[in-house]
């Protein structure tokens, strides 16, 4: 893996503009900095109002921050002629699949993106056919959107950006809108991306479990982050999380709440196979 | 009851129809409209239904799609042929009871302007329901664009066009799941007289307006994440091109126009 900061937030302040003669806008971010690095899968948690979906449209120059600096691949965000290269190298996923879809056949949304981009059409048909078999969805190329279950709209939406070749995606909540099966599919399908597509991942959620699988975590809190580390060291602070009114996953609940009862096991697990193991072999000593 | 909508609905499909170039396509739907004005008996007005009924057949498009397109007209349809039946005069007299009269001729002009009106609402059902809607946004934005000199931003349109049939499928889901929010809490949409019913739908159409200004927003930043900055600059995934049976079915509708002008000629008018 390259050692390279592809997106940087450097101090990043963000206010909505308010309505002239009212009173500002608190920050929906305040003074952000942290560094997102080539191959990175980072998970970003928080309550609604935190500021996390910010962070995503920050990330390319949709919005331009209020204080500080957006850097994308060296590219600063406010500069307005930067702004085609920067979206081409980071993609933005929403969170209703059914508000990103342009097009009425699944094909020709996947293809949205590279004809905006003005390739010649036998890269956009390489390029839609590639995208839909790394989301599953080849087999539906043909169908409507509307007829498919949120999950593969949703997976739909990412092979609209993957068309792109983005080097990062940030995902916006990404299965917010979706049942548990959707909320499945979606989380193997960016797991994937980062895996074997070696494509940066920046995911926002405020599932703990979610946040539990990534590289990094980012916990973020009025505004301003929280705590960062890995999940290990961000859900170790379980009494600070809970009284932000966060918490932490289930696993590693239990595990601290048997290491307080006495037991011999690390107070936290992330991870059901970890977890499960320690327990047998804790029982096979006796 | 929403979900009868089959207004610009596209049954996906791999016929002859089907693969016909959509620009093509949609010249020939205004050509077909024109001949059918141009019909002046049952006899030429017989071959337009003939070739209807060829293209349906082709197609594959179930009958049942073609009833449902044409269903929604049938008031305008009975209006319009019940006012012949009574204001035309000529032929014979069949029935008289006071100041009503039908005449042969009211009954023949009647029948030819039923299915006149419906041989044009299937006609043109054929063009969407054979034509995907990026397609045929495609199509007319090509057709349309020498319209750019005069400052037209044919792009856009058709743009917005495709997004508007894009979302008609998403409106209606939500319109459903709204009306079942008002009925869970009360709102009574069924009984009462048509002033009623207008205000039981206040309620329904504001939530609506609001979430697609709210969709708008959210589609403009998700359109502009994946670099949409308009037309200049786009290609595209399809290309369309002319191969040799769109010019078989432009040589088939002229030759179908000019069998309705010689059968025009031969034959007494009706109308």
């Amino acid at each position: 893996m390259e050692d390279k900061n592809l997106v940087q937030f450097q101090n990043v302040s963000f206010r909505y503009e308010s309505a002239e003669g009212e009173e500002q806008n608190p920050f929906a971010v305040k003074n952000i900095s942290f560094d997102i690095k080539q191959g990175d899968c980072i998970a970003v948690l928080g309550h609604n109002g935190s500021g996390k979906s910010t962070l995503a449209k920050l990330s390319n120059s949709i919005l331009i921050p209020t204080e500080g600096k957006v850097l994308v691949d060296g590219m600063d965000t406010a500069d307005e002629s930067k702004s085609y290269d920067i979206r081409k190298t980071v993609g933005v996923v929403f969170q209703n699949p059914d508000n990103q879809i342009v097009a009425s056949v699944v094909e020709e949304d996947v293809a949205f993106g590279p004809e905006n981009l003005g390739l010649p059409r036998e890269e956009i048909r390489k390029r839609v056919d590639d995208s839909l078999k790394a989301v599953g969805m080849y087999d539906y190329r043909f169908s409507e959107p509307h007829k498919l279950s949120g999950g593969q709209k949703q997976r739909v939406a990412i092979a609209g950006i993957i068309a792109m070749l983005p080097k990062c995606i940030f995902f916006d909540e990404p299965t917010a809108m979706l049942d548990p099966q959707g909320r499945k599919e979606v989380m193997k399908t960016i797991f994937k991306l980062n895996r074997e597509l070696g494509i940066t991942v920046v995911y926002i959620t405020h599932f703990m479990e979610e946040a539990a699988l990534a590289r990094k975590v980012i916990v973020m809190d009025n505004a301003e982050i929280l705590l960062t580390g890995t999940p290990k060291e961000v859900f170790s602070n379980a009494e600070l999380l809970r009284d932000r009114g966060l918490d932490i996953p289930k696993i590693s609940s239990l595990s601290r709440e048997l290491k307080r009862e006495g037991i011999d096991i690390d107070g936290n697990i992330l991870d059901t196979a970890e977890f499960v193991d320690r327990i047998s072999q804790l029982l096979g000593d006796k | 009851m929403i979900k009868d909508i089959t207004i610009g609905q596209y049954f996906p499909g791999n016929s002859v129809i089907h693969r016909l170039d959509p620009r093509v396509k949609i010249l020939l739907v205004f050509a077909y409209i024109v001949a059918v004005f141009l019909c002046k008996n049952f006899y030429s007005l017989g071959l337009m239904i003939l070739l209807l009924t060829v293209i349906i057949l082709l197609s594959g498009i179930s009958l049942k799609l073609i009833y449902k397109s044409i269903k929604p007209i049938f008031i305008i349809v009975l209006i319009t042929s019940l006012l012949q039946l009574i204001y035309n005069k000529n032929g014979d007299v069949l029935f008289e009871y006071w100041k009503i009269r039908i005449t042969t001729g009211g009954v023949f002009t009647a029948i030819f302007t039923t299915v006149r009106i419906a041989a044009l609402v299937a006609a043109s059902s054929m063009l969407t329901y054979t034509t995907s809607p990026t397609m045929l946004t495609d199509a007319i934005e090509r057709l349309f664009s020498p319209l750019k000199v005069f400052k037209i931003n044919v792009h856009s349109i058709a743009m917005m066009m495709t997004i508007a049939l894009r979302f008609i499928p998403t409106l209606i889901d939500e319109v459903d799941k709204i009306m079942a929010a008002q009925k869970s809490r009360g709102a009574d949409l069924e009984s009462g007289n048509i002033v009623d019913r207008g205000k039981a739908l206040v309620p329904i159409f504001i939530p609506l307006f609001i979430n697609s200004f709210r969709r708008a927003y959210e589609l403009a930043f998700a359109m502009e994440c994946r670099c949409y900055q308009g037309g200049e600059g786009r290609t595209r995934l399809k290309v369309m091109k002319v191969h040799a049976r769109d010019f078989v079915a432009i040589f088939i509708m002229a030759l179908v126009i000019a069998g309705i002008i010689v059968l025009n000629h031969f034959f007494a008018a009706v109308i």
